[in-house]
């Protein structure tokens, strides 16, 4: 035992070690309310912890977990991307025109392949991405509105591209070369559903740029203080670039995945993704100010509001209250949050103050 | 190259710096003199940090040069500047409060293994050994938000070191540390010194800068107005030249106060620390006094010394940990601003453009604003209660239907001393009257709060300028470090007595005197 630790009063220790617990809950809370939930679903729906209902619930958090994942990026920065559901709808809609329709070259249609469809795709989500970022980096319009800007854009020309109707049959055909892309969003590897290791390979990779990266350092440092990190030399334009990049890049793929699962491409697909996007960011423990979050948080936060929405549904609970219990969860979540930061301020203070005490 | 220039390690030829409205730097010349303590001194506002933002790449000159070891340089960002060797530790800290020291030490420049991966050991290996250099060893992994003021400077200039600087340029290195910190910074400003950097030090406190300084430059209002050797140097070469010798303002004699009624009493005013940033700093300390029906009171004191939040805490718009208020006997609950304002207390506030103005609005609004009481407005009402005023004050506008932001900065001043009058004070309060205002203005203010106080109305500003300090006020309270080091009446102030009341009182005998070895 230190000196330190000696001259203090056992109940200020018993108290300290209370908060640190609490601390500790709090900070950790997505986790246990993950692990509440998967309690409370599996003891109320005995066909909950099913592997074949398992499977469907792992490709429902796949979308919301890409998608989340990409969010993340750009929220550390201290902005948000409003635009990834709209996005995720052009993206499908782009690959169904490329799959039906195919273009025209040389005055003769020609079917691209699905690798072409799909690197095309991505291409498309890019240039709006850079879009984002360059409104917000270089012309300095809030994340808000740059990307509301966007949303409304990418969706408006989902609709254009088919004039609002739905392409179906994406399945391709031998004749045209195009065959395979239902692949992507219906196939299983080990009987994990491909969408799911998607998200896994993504989760490796963001978590990496993130922790491990001069760039993901730089993320952290331009939500924490962007002034600072101007002046520490960071480019702090290309940094949120990269960010809006990110996050179109996860956009586009859940389109893909989405168009390949139904062997559709509708143009309304992903209204109110951004939502439930921001949502599981948030639950991760994010701050929407930047500069504090993690890649692993938000993949919790997509897995509680996968699991809480399935949940609902199998136990019957109406669609409207679903709703209002997911409103509610999100906003104690973030209530959380704030409390945690004053309770981890306060707490500082006083380690600190205790610890000059103890040396003086 | 000759002797003399080769003591020369950087040079600002004819730097001329300017931005909207002033000439921040009008033909400038610094010299830094190799392994010496280069001391810029000036009033704020004298363009010392644009100075140093131009050496540290942060910004660029508009015409002049830059010569490191007597060849031209162009320093185009702080990247290249550092590259150069010259790394400049920012008035306001520039730490990223969400990462830990290590990161902080490395952000922007991480070293990197395998191309693309993070090399974390080198970074806390690196960082351990320029904190060890400072004699500062911490554990690298903590958050820097979780480190006091003085830590974090710290971890700012082992930056700078592992960045290899040669030239250190420290802005305001001392105004927020306590007195225990700032000694220790001297003693890692000397163990620099010897190891062979240069500093460029910027600093309003005396005690300290006769200590540590071995060059002496001084600017006032953009133009260097002293510059000399330490054994020329004495505190009254500096003051004379930092406040200059202008015209005094012609005032009439003060009425005499004798007999007028006491307004305020405030008795030992404590603030509590304000966040986590200022952990360990309690910006007010037990501070008394006593103001009476109209006299002119003034606030003197450097930045950071407390006056802003001794002002807003009069106001409401700070919550005090203990002291008491009490206006014309009657005991004042100042818990809000619209509490102090039923007291009849209201406060101009030192950053018009951020706690002032609103620019949406018009001048008319802006003034009215102050005065808007129910569920209505009253439009003919305020619109004829703002118009007087805004010839009363003389603001200087078309029309008072423009927008605020149209207006000089003087008069943006007048529209807010406006507003507070439409609530009819007892006591106004003004946080540095007239910061950013042109000459002109200025003397019209002043005489404003000369003709406010002879109405009855208690006056009580803050400011960091001796001269304005000196021009207005009937009495002096100096503030220092949140305590009142001094008090003055009006026929004692001196330049001297201010200045020196003001600068923190630091134990000289912790620091060396390292003897300027001049050419």
């Amino acid at each position: 035992m230190t000196s330190a630790a000696r001259t203090q009063h056992p109940s200020n220790r018993v108290a300290q070690l209370a908060v640190r617990s609490l601390l500790f809950v709090l900070r950790a809370r997505a986790a246990f309310v993950l692990i509440a939930l998967l309690v409370l679903f599996s003891a109320l729906a005995p066909s909950f912890l099913t592997a074949n209902n398992l499977a469907i619930l792992s490709k429902h958090v796949a979308i919301s977990a890409i998608l989340a994942m990409g969010m993340t990026f750009v929220v550390l920065t201290g902005g948000i991307d409003l635009s990834v559901g709209s996005l995720a709808g052009l993206g499908g809609m782009v690959a169904g025109f490329l799959l039906t329709q195919g273009i025209v070259l040389a005055g003769a249609v020609r079917y691209p392949p699905v690798a072409v469809v799909i690197v095309a795709t991505l291409a498309v989500c890019l240039v709006v991405g850079f879009l984002n970022g360059w409104l917000v980096a270089r012309a300095g319009v809030a994340p808000f509105i740059a990307t509301l800007g966007t949303l409304y854009i990418a969706r408006g020309a989902a609709l254009l591209i088919s004039e609002g109707r739905t392409f179906p049959n994406l399945a391709g055909q031998a004749a045209r070369g195009n065959t395979g892309f239902p692949l992507l969003g219906q196939s299983s590897f080990l009987r994990i559903p491909l969408p799911v290791w998607i998200m896994l390979a993504l989760f490796a990779l963001a978590w990496t740029i993130a922790v491990k990266t001069p760039l993901g350092r730089h993320v952290y440092a331009v939500g924490g203080n962007e002034r600072a990190a101007r002046l520490a030399g960071i480019q702090v334009s290309r940094v949120k670039v990269f960010a809006y990049l990110v996050s179109s890049l996860c956009a586009g793929l859940v389109g893909l995945i989405i168009a390949s699962q139904l062997e559709a491409a509708h143009p309304a697909t992903g209204e109110s993704f951004e939502l439930n996007a921001i949502a599981a960011v948030v639950l991760g423990g994010t701050s929407l100010m930047g500069g504090r979050g993690s890649i692993s948080g938000s993949l919790l936060g997509a897995f509680v509001i996968g699991v809480l929405s399935d949940g609902l549904v199998m136990l019957g609970v109406s669609e409207f209250w679903q709703m209002v219990i997911k409103g509610t969860v999100i906003v104690l979540a973030v209530a959380v949050d704030q409390l945690q930061t004053r309770l981890q301020g306060s707490f500082l203070l006083r380690l600190q103050s205790a610890d000059g005490e103890g040396r003086g | 190259m000759n002797e003399a220039a080769d003591k020369i390690i950087l040079e600002a030829r004819a730097i001329s710096k300017r931005y909207p409205g002033t000439l921040a730097l009008d033909e400038v010349t610094l010299r830094v003199y190799r392994n010496r303590v280069n001391v810029l001194m000036g009033e704020n506002g004298a363009g010392k940090s644009t100075l140093m933002r131009i050496l540290a790449g942060v910004e660029n000159a508009d015409t002049g040069e830059l010569l490191l070891d007597g060849a031209p340089i162009r320093i185009r960002s702080p990247r290249e500047a550092a590259a150069l060797g010259i790394s400049i530790v920012h008035q306001e800290l520039s730490v990223l409060p969400n990462l830990d020291i290590g990161e902080n030490i490395f952000a922007g420049r991480e070293p990197v293994k395998a191309a693309i991966f993070l090399d974390r050991p080198t970074e806390d290996l690196r960082s351990a050994q320029a904190l060890t250099r400072l004699r500062k060893p911490m554990n690298v992994r903590i958050r820097s938000a979780q480190l006091s003021l003085g830590c974090r400077q710290i971890v700012e200039i082992a930056r700078t070191l592992d960045q290899g600087a040669r030239v250190l340029i420290l802005d305001e290195p001392t105004s927020a540390l306590s007195t225990t910190e700032a000694d220790s910074l001297f003693a890692v400003m000397q163990d620099l010194k010897r190891s062979g950097v240069t500093i460029v030090y910027i600093s309003h406190r005396l005690h300290e800068l006769l200590h540590l300084g071995d060059w002496f430059t001084v600017l006032r209002s953009g133009c260097v107005v002293g510059h000399a050797p330490r054994i020329e140097v004495s505190r009254n070469w500096i003051v004379e030249r930092m406040s200059g010798r202008r015209a005094a303002e012609a005032t009439e004699p003060r009425p005499s106060l004798a007999g007028a009624p006491t307004l305020l009493e405030a008795a030992a005013l404590s603030l509590g620390p304000a966040g986590a940033d200022e952990a360990f700093q309690s910006p007010l300390h037990d501070v008394s006094f006593n103001l009476r029906r109209s006299e002119i009171l003034g606030i003197y004191g450097l930045l950071g010394a407390g006056k802003t939040e001794l002002l807003e805490s009069l106001a409401g718009a700070r919550r005090l940990l203990h002291g008491s208020v009490v206006v014309k006997g009657v005991r004042a609950r100042v818990s809000s601003v619209a509490d102090a304002a039923k007291h009849g207390i209201v406060l101009v506030p030192e950053d018009r453009q951020r706690d002032g103005l609103i620019p949406e609005l018009s001048i008319r609004e802006n003034i009215a604003i102050g005065a808007l009481r129910g569920m209505w407005i009253s439009r003919a009402r305020q619109t004829a209660e703002a118009s007087r005023l805004a010839k009363e004050l003389n603001v200087v506008a078309a029309d008072l239907d423009l927008p605020v932001t149209s207006l000089s900065g003087g008069n943006q001043q007048k529209v807010l001393i406006a507003r507070c009058l439409m609530r009819n004070p007892a006591l106004l309060l003004l946080d540095e009257p007239t910061r950013g205002v042109d000459v002109v203005a200025k003397t019209e203010i002043h005489d404003l709060l000369r003709r406010l106080a002879a109405q009855g109305i208690g006056i009580l500003f803050a400011s960091a300028e001796i001269e304005e300090t000196r021009a207005l006020a009937d009495r002096v309270l100096v503030l220092c470090q949140g305590r009142i080091s001094a008090e003055f009446s009006r026929n004692e102030i001196t330049d001297d007595a201010l200045f020196a009341a003001a600068s923190p009182v630091v134990n000289t005998e912790s620091i060396p005197f390292w003897g300027a070895q001049l050419p």
